[in-house]
């Protein structure tokens, strides 16, 4: 430790990291003041204390709808995109694969491709088949682009298992599948709630795709609050969403990371 | 995969019967070929012509929107797509060299603190980049605005006359860079930090034990030695960064709109699918070059075969 810094390096440093995390929370903290604050416009000085903008923003039944929407949208993304991911991360981890490194890079190609050009794809192929912008066709989209997550969450996981347990399962008479089901699954369940989780965060918060391929009377919340920035009586409520938004995702990373951190703990000892 | 199997006794260690573990591949890849490489391929036809969505036009292979494209054959005049590209990538590589520079303090920083408290500042800078992107960029345009929070502050404290907004503030490449990198600064410190947390801290001893003070040793063993890991938080940056078409929407003005959203454009104010295939598929190929130059840097830790 004492090799890597002296005492100045490291309140240089420190001071450094303190200054880069205020800079990192400041636009959060001046979202969450602002929706507070008793204005049409989000400028200095502050106009007083108000909560009106939560009031108004949870009238609005647009946003409302579109804060549903895009709610199931994540929720049922979360749980397909884990199915698929877990199929996929235990086909990885097996011992022979035939094409092994083809079938992941293909799964991991989601990551690179820009969601933009994923995007216009998707309104090509849906023309092409003479279908609508849809929902579905979003929820496609959102699957395919957090595959790759999933399969990040649960593959490490699934390695670091003790083989040992699944074997002596196996020993004691389980078949492949029934030893998978009362050993390994359970033994996964940390790892399959995180992955649920991020990749519900990647559908609720996804803009490019769901802009360009949910219809325009069934918004998702991205795409409802881009229009909503572009409409100024709508801002004050964007803001006041936004706020609870950022501060419920705030919370549920730290409490995921930390639950996870409990969870594998307790399944460790 | 049957579990009858288990209902025969006496069993034996054998090499554990797996061969249907692979077919569990194969829901997941036809989705992924489905609606994201079936797409891909669409955008290539569309590219050259061979498919329209126009009606009533015919079609016919043809290079000729590539050649428009393509800097060889323009000439005097640059295709306005082609400088907007080299416009965007400016703005990416600037973007992502500067983040690499900010973060590395920043993982040095966390990999040398007490043990203890290494997670919690982790999570402790992480926990912004896991909300959503477009409301940190809707946050920094409440910021930067002609009459937002940073340029009302300056009339406030009276460093600025009132009404006078900095120019350069919003709808520039400075905001779009500056968002650009609020974004992914945390993400890029993340592969340096790994590296770093890993690194054997008995080579640092050894090298002052031979006479070299932290600077030299910080200069001649810890930097090099954490080279993949800055290169592949540059990369983190680059490649997301190359298709970007959010943060201009919202904080980029006329001369600072990327390359993603002259694609975006074909698809909505002006509609040319065709050759706003072209500008895709060209993002497709540039992202591609980047991923084989700098692909061994990004290992996933996927492909080793399984014990």
């Amino acid at each position: 430790m004492n090799a890597a810094t002296g005492r100045l390096g490291k309140a240089i440093l420190g001071s450094y990291f303190g200054l880069m995390i205020i800079f990192l929370y400041v636009p959060l903290v001046v979202l969450v003041v602002f929706a507070f604050n008793n204005a049409y416009i989000p400028t200095l000085p502050l106009s007083g204390f108000t909560t009106r903008w939560f009031h108004a923003a949870f009238a609005n039944t647009d946003l409302t709808g579109a804060l549903k929407r895009s709610a199931w949208l994540a929720l049922l993304n979360g749980v397909a995109a884990t199915i698929l991911g877990l199929l996929a991360a235990i086909a990885i981890t097996g011992r022979k694969l035939f094409l092994r490194s083809v079938w992941t890079t293909l799964l991991l190609l989601p990551l690179v491709v820009p969601y933009i050009v994923l995007a216009i794809g998707m309104v090509i192929v849906i023309h092409q088949l003479g279908f609508q912008a849809s929902l579905t066709a979003v929820l496609a989209g959102h699957i395919v682009i957090s595959l790759p997550y999933a399969i990040l969450v649960i593959v490490p996981r699934l390695r670091t298992l003790d083989a040992s347990i699944v074997e002596a399962a196996r020993d004691l008479g389980a078949g492949t599948f029934s030893a998978f089901m009362l050993v390994t699954l359970p033994l996964l369940v940390p790892a399959l709630i995180s992955s649920v989780l991020i990749c519900f965060t990647i559908s609720f918060d996804e803009f490019a795709i769901a802009s360009f391929l949910a219809p325009p009377d069934a918004p998702t919340y991205p795409v409802f609050l881009y229009s909503g920035t572009r409409t100024p009586a709508l801002e004050p409520q964007v803001i006041a969403l936004g706020a609870i938004v950022i501060t419920l995702s705030i919370v549920l990373v730290v409490g995921a990371e930390v639950s996870r951190r409990m969870l594998e703990h307790r399944l460790a000892t | 995969m049957s579990s009858e199997r288990a209902a025969a006794p006496p069993r034996r260690r054998l090499p554990r019967p797996r061969s249907g573990r692979g077919l569990l591949m194969v829901p997941p890849v036809l989705v992924v070929l489905a609606v994201l490489v079936a797409p891909i391929v669409l955008i290539a036809l569309y590219s050259v012509d061979v498919k329209t969505n126009l009606p009533f036009t015919p079609t016919k292979f043809t290079w000729s929107m590539w050649r428009d494209f393509l800097p060889p054959s323009q000439g005097k005049y640059p295709n306005p797509f082609w400088h907007r590209f080299e416009v965007s990538m400016v703005i990416t590589v600037i973007v992502s060299l500067v983040a690499v520079t900010a973060a590395y303090p920043l993982a040095y920083f966390l990999a040398f603190v007490p043990r203890r408290s290494r997670y919690t500042l982790l999570l402790l800078m992480l926990a912004p980049f896991f909300t959503s992107y477009l409301l940190r960029v809707i946050a920094w345009k409440i910021m930067l605005s002609n009459s937002g929070v940073i340029n009302t502050a300056l009339w406030d404290l009276h460093l600025r006359a009132h009404g006078n907004g900095i120019p350069w503030l919003i709808y520039s490449k400075f905001s779009v860079g500056l968002v650009l990198f609020y974004s992914w600064v945390p993400f890029v410190a993340v592969p340096i930090f790994v590296l770093l947390d890993n690194l054997d801290t008995s080579l640092l001893e050894a090298a002052q034990d031979l006479g070299a003070n932290r600077f030299v040793t910080f200069l001649r063993v810890t930097l090099p030695l954490s080279v993949p890991g800055v290169i592949a938080g540059f990369v983190f940056v680059l490649i997301p960064t190359t298709g970007e078409f959010i943060t201009p929407l919202l904080v980029g003005g006329p001369d600072s709109q990327m390359f993603g959203n002259s694609i975006q454009s074909f698809f909505q104010d002006t509609p040319n699918w065709n050759y706003g295939a072209v500008l895709a598929l060209w993002l497709v190929a540039v992202v591609f070059v980047m991923l084989l130059v700098f692909g061994r840097f990004l290992s996933t830790d996927l492909q080793e075969a399984n014990t």
